[in-house]
């Protein structure tokens, strides 16, 4: 039976063999191996590993402990760390693991070079744990019954490897089970806590290289609770204005621990917590009164505990809670000011009383309405006046006088203190001294100095600078025994004007002013400058002040900078109250470019630039080259003059030819031809279109042709005597050079047909005007304008003129008409009594030429008034009318009526030498 | 007797009886909680009157009379009765109720932790009298018999109720051993403490 069953068993193992044909050595022969295997090391310490190598090794043969190899991570170890123990045995040594690597391998030289690996191992470097340190616990109160303990501990150095940590803790008697940490090495949380035994509590920490613990915590977990702060806490107002109470629950009964509690609050707006002193609330309590509250305000509490001896930990604060205290009587006046109005009426004052609200702790309720009592001091018939008004101000008309005004708040409690405020009749008391300001961070600090006079009080205002809007006028109210306030509100970079006025008992003094910035800046622009006169050398140069919302800052001083195009910039430096700069020393006819720069305290501003160009002559200069050139000329031309004047005879010569003398010439001489040429007098011939614009021909008719030459001789007659009495009033062709020659001239008409029939028109002479120079000389006696009178055979019928009654109305005038004459008539004028030469015969614009027979004419100064030629022209032409006819033959191009004509042929003197006839 | 007279054992006796009262106040305050949850949780009725074998009682006479060391010797054997009581009860509570209702297992707990502390309370102010702690196996009552399901109930109603009176009784007696005048105190050992 037995020896069946080991057939069995044996028949078991062999297919075991078979099918396990490696079971003793493993599937693939080792040829060695390391001791130890994959160690955990402690850093910094020695190792020793040894690879043993089997004797017979079926891929390598023999292989023996001098050919092995020990390698880091494929880093070949120093041979001096080898030691061949035996012949199958090689050991390494490492005096520091921390120059290990893994895998650690112990290889050999087969065949002298080729590396084959025996075995390796993983090395794992680490350090034992340190000694945990600072333990400390607190049991956090989750419930009314529930607590936790949480304790925390430093851990210590990293270790590189598994580190276990427990919190342990123990009774005397008793073991709790351990508390291992989740997911932290640093504190762990004990659910189950009793209290009232002092419990041990330590922590271990344990890794493969070691354990340590820490030092015991010994402690009563009563002594490290936190509790829950207090729940439901409200609060209720009491009945005075200044208590509040507070009730609340406690989640720890008394059983467990008694405590103690600190009541915070603050005003709601405010953001400082005051408390109620801890010993009065350092005993068991759910509830306390709050007392030294304002009335009327709502504050905000909040409340924590602890246990009632200190040890422990405080709670953390409650929920806050919000209560409001009742109404109480307004504490205090409201402060009151005024501001008086006097621009209508000095004796009629419109007084806008302004008044700040009470500041919530001086109101102590809302306030229904203010109560204004104005009382005429001045006048003490005069009934006071008491005003409700619910707003903080009250205008009121007043007249001039001093006035005391009374101003109380009314809250549903009750009315506050007056305030009193005197308006004196004038503000005739000291003023405060040394007015200054200083910033000082957000506010304005203003100080003064007190008058020597008791100062009840001061009232300071101050109003932002606007170039803009008006000063909107803020204020507040100071102590008469300070000597400074600070000004909130005030914003930086703006200019504010502030007034300082000191209230006394009986009246009030004058208001200093200051005006004064919270912070400067530089200005937000510059000026803008502009050239106002530019001269040669210098410049006048213009700006505007900048606006005080653009200065930013007092403005110290303005730069100007100007500079040519590639000249260096000049700098001048101009005082602010100026708003102009003359810039002198300039070039000469040179682009300028000038800006200008305004300065604060903190900064300067530049405007834009301005170019302007310097003149290239100074004032005078071209006056002083003109004026010389022009006197040189006028003494040239004057020396020119007088030179001609000298030479005048030699110049009359070649320009002036001497005329014949008719008293020297004989009828024989005269040519029979001249009636005929004299026909050229017809008015085509004698003045050829283009010499004159402006002819009128006057041609009087005589009535009988026959007894023309029958009566001639009369006139002729005549004409001698006269000519013996009045030698200058010939009649002549060229008339004077202002054209209005005293001498008449007759000319024949259109036709040619002097037809002056009359025994006293006699035709004296013809005038042909502008034909003189192409005259021959034969042709000049026909303008002569001989005195001496003709002789009857010498006489033709077409010479006659028309007769005259008189040698003096035979004159024959002629004269240059329009509005030549009236310029004319002012001039000296030169009378000719040959010939005529006129200065400017181009000029001439009319002509007239008039026969008068049997007409008496005086001859007439040049001067003579207007009114008087045209009562004498009158005179002529009702004597022609009367007389004789007189016929306008051509008034051509010439829109002067025959009224205006007069000036025209009014005889003219010959002033005092006049040219006289030869 | 050398250990009680040394400032530092008075001090401790006074701490051990400080906290022991307190122990005493809180154990009795969470054994009126449990009551309430107990008698809930079992279906019982509160004013039910019950006596139960085995549980020592606090009611005593003459307690004025008595000694400091046997105030503690009473206490201490009360409370490891207790302690033996409610580890039972805690074993058929999670016997009969499992984890259903691991609340009540948590406060029967936290109790007996507080009824071994108390006795550890206990046996340490004895051993600052120099009195030697009288084994458990001596003096620790006899295992109570198993009971029906009603029974066990009503016992661990027992229990409760008695360890309330019992922590009334503990607070009295330690404050009486804390007491500093020796007049108050019978034990000669009690009487020589500060």
């Amino acid at each position: 039976m037995f020896s069946r069953w080991n057939w069995v068993a044996c028949g078991f193992c062999l297919v075991l063999n078979i099918c396990s044909p490696d079971a003793s050595g493993g599937l693939v022969q080792s040829c060695g191996h390391i001791i130890p295997e994959s160690p955990v090391l402690a850093l910094g310490s020695n190792f020793t590993a040894l690879c043993i190598l089997n004797e017979s090794c079926p891929d390598f043969g023999n292989i023996y402990a001098s050919q092995i190899i020990w390698k880091i991570k494929n880093r070949v170890v120093p041979k001096e760390q080898y030691r061949e123990i035996n012949r199958t045995v090689s050991s390494v040594t490492f005096n520091d693991t921390s120059l290990l690597a893994t895998p650690l391998t112990c290889n050999i030289l087969e065949d002298g070079q080729i590396e084959q690996n025996i075995y390796g191992i993983t090395v794992t470097v680490g350090l034992a744990p340190e000694k945990p340190k600072n333990l400390s616990c607190i049991v956090h109160q989750m419930s009314r019954f529930t607590y936790v303990m949480t304790c925390t501990w430093d851990p210590g150095r990293h270790t590189f490897l598994d580190t276990q940590f427990r919190l342990r803790y123990r009774w005397p008697e008793e073991i709790f089970p351990d508390c291992i940490p989740k997911d932290v090495n640093n504190s762990c949380t004990v659910t189950d806590i009793q209290f009232f035994v002092n419990t041990e509590i330590w922590v271990e920490a344990t890794n493969v290289l070691g354990k340590a613990e820490s030092d015991p915590l010994v402690v009563d977990p009563i002594n490290i609770v936190k509790p829950l702060s207090p729940q439901n806490v409200s609060v209720s107002s009491g009945l005075l204005p200044t208590i509040l109470k507070l009730s609340w629950e406690n989640w720890i009964s008394n059983a467990v621990m008694t405590l103690k509690f600190n009541i915070r609050y603050r005003i709601v707006d405010d953001t400082d917590w005051m408390e109620v002193p801890s010993e009065d609330t350092a005993s068991p309590r759910t509830s306390f009164s709050v007392q030294g509250l304002r009335p009327y305000t709502e504050y905000v509490f909040s409340i924590r505990c602890m246990k009632e001896d200190g040890v422990g930990y405080w709670s953390d604060w409650s929920e806050e809670k919000t209560g409001i205290t009742t109404e109480d009587l307004p504490s205090k006046g409201p402060p009151i000011w005024r501001i008086i109005d006097k621009s209508h009426s000095p004796a009629c004052w419109t007084v806008h009383l302004i008044w700040k609200a009470l500041k919530p702790f001086e109101a102590n309720g809302v306030i229904l309405q203010y109560e204004v009592t104005v009382r005429d001091k001045s006048s003490l018939s005069s009934p006071v006046k008491k005003y409700n008004v619910t707003s903080t101000n009250y205008t009121l008309q007043l007249q001039e006088g001093t006035y005391e005004v009374t101003l109380i708040a009314r809250n549903s409690v009750g009315v506050s203190p007056p305030s009193v405020l005197l308006i004196p009749a004038s503000n005739s008391k000291a003023p405060v001294k040394n007015l200054r300001t200083l910033p000082k961070h957000d506010k304005l600090w203003v100080g003064w100095t007190a008058p020597n006079s008791y100062v009840l009080r001061y009232v300071i205002e101050w109003c932002l600078v606007s170039s803009s809007s008006d000063c909107i006028i803020e204020w507040q109210i100071a102590p008469g025994d300070v000597q400074g306030v600070e000004l909130k509100g005030i914003k930086p970079f703006k200019c504010y004007l502030i007034t300082v006025y000191p209230l006394y008992a009986d009246g009030q003094g004058t208001g200093q002013s200051v005006k004064a910035y919270l912070k400067q800046d530089r200005p937000s622009k510059g000026p803008t400058v502009q050239t106002k006169k530019v001269g040669k050398a210098e410049a006048v140069l213009t700006w505007n002040h900048l606006t005080v919302e653009e200065q930013n800052g007092f403005i110290r001083n303005y730069t100007i900078l100007y500079k040519t195009i590639d000249g260096n910039e000049t700098v001048v430096t101009v005082d602010p109250s100026k708003t102009e700069y003359t810039l002198s020393s300039l070039a000469s006819d040179t682009l300028y470019t000038v800006r200008m720069m305004a300065s604060t305290d903190n900064g300067s501003r530049t405007g834009p630039d301005f170019t302007f160009t310097t003149q290239k002559f100074g004032k005078g200069e071209i006056e002083a080259i003109v004026v010389p050139v022009c006197l040189a000329f006028l003494l040239i031309v004057l020396l020119g003059v007088l030179f001609c004047f000298n030479k005048r005879d030699l110049i009359k010569k070649h320009i002036w030819p001497i005329v014949p003398d008719p008293s020297k010439s004989n009828i024989a001489q005269w040519s029979p031809q001249v009636p005929a040429k004299h026909n050229f007098n017809s008015k085509d011939q004698m003045y050829p279109e283009g010499s004159f614009t402006d002819v009128s021909v006057v041609e009087i008719e005589a009535e009988d042709k026959k007894s023309f030459s029958e009566q001639d001789l009369k006139p002729f007659d005549l004409l001698k005597k006269e000519k013996s009495t009045s030698e200058g009033h010939s009649s002549g062709i060229g008339g004077s050079s202002c054209m209005s020659s005293p001498r008449q001239s007759v000319s024949d008409s259109d036709e040619g047909e002097t037809t002056q029939n009359t025994s006293s028109t006699v035709q004296y002479s013809t005038v042909v005007l502008n034909g003189y120079r192409d005259q021959t000389p034969v042709q000049v006696f026909s303008r002569s304008e001989s005195t001496q009178p003709l002789l009857d055979s010498e006489e033709r019928p077409e010479d006659h003129a028309g007769g005259a009654d008189s040698p003096a109305q035979r004159q024959q005038y002629f004269r240059q008409n329009g509005g030549q004459d009236e310029i004319n008539t002012d001039r000296p004028c030169f009378e000719r009594t040959k010939q005529i030469t006129h200065a400017n015969e181009g000029d001439l614009v009319g002509f007239v030429q008039l026969q008068i027979s049997g007409q008496s004419s005086q001859p007439l100064g040049l001067g003579m008034e207007k009114n008087t030629q045209e009562a004498a022209l009158s005179n002529v032409l009702q004597t022609y009318t009367e007389g004789q006819t007189v016929r306008p033959e051509t008034v051509e191009e010439n829109p002067l009526s025959v009224d205006e004509m007069p000036k025209s042929y009014l005889p003219q003197t010959v002033r005092q030498g006049g040219y006289m006839p030869q | 007797m050398a250990a009680a007279d040394s400032p530092s054992a008075a001090l401790r006796r006074r701490d051990l009886c400080s906290r022991g009262i307190r122990l005493a106040g809180k154990m009795r305050a969470d054994v009126v909680d449990l009551l309430d949850a107990y008698v809930e949780q079992q279906g019982l009725d509160a004013s039910a009157s019950v006596a139960v074998e085995g549980v020592p009682l606090a009611a005593v006479e003459r307690w004025d009379e008595q000694t400091g060391t046997q105030r503690l010797l009473e206490n201490l054997a009360a409370y490891r009765a207790f302690r033996a009581l409610l580890a039972q009860m805690l074993e058929e509570q999670r016997e009969q109720l499992g984890e259903a209702d691991a609340g009540l297992g948590r406060a029967l707990a936290a109790v007996l932790l507080q009824v071994s502390a108390f006795a550890y309370h206990l046996e340490e102010l004895l051993r600052l009298e120099s009195r030697g702690v009288p084994g458990e196996e001596e003096d620790g009552p006899p295992p109570p018999p198993r009971l029906g399901l009603f029974e066990q109930k009503l016992r661990g109603l027992g229990v409760l109720r008695e360890l309330a009176q019992w922590a009334v009784r503990s607070v009295r007696d330690l404050r009486q051993l804390a007491k500093p005048s020796p007049a108050t105190g019978a034990a000669p050992a009690l009487a020589e403490s500060p």
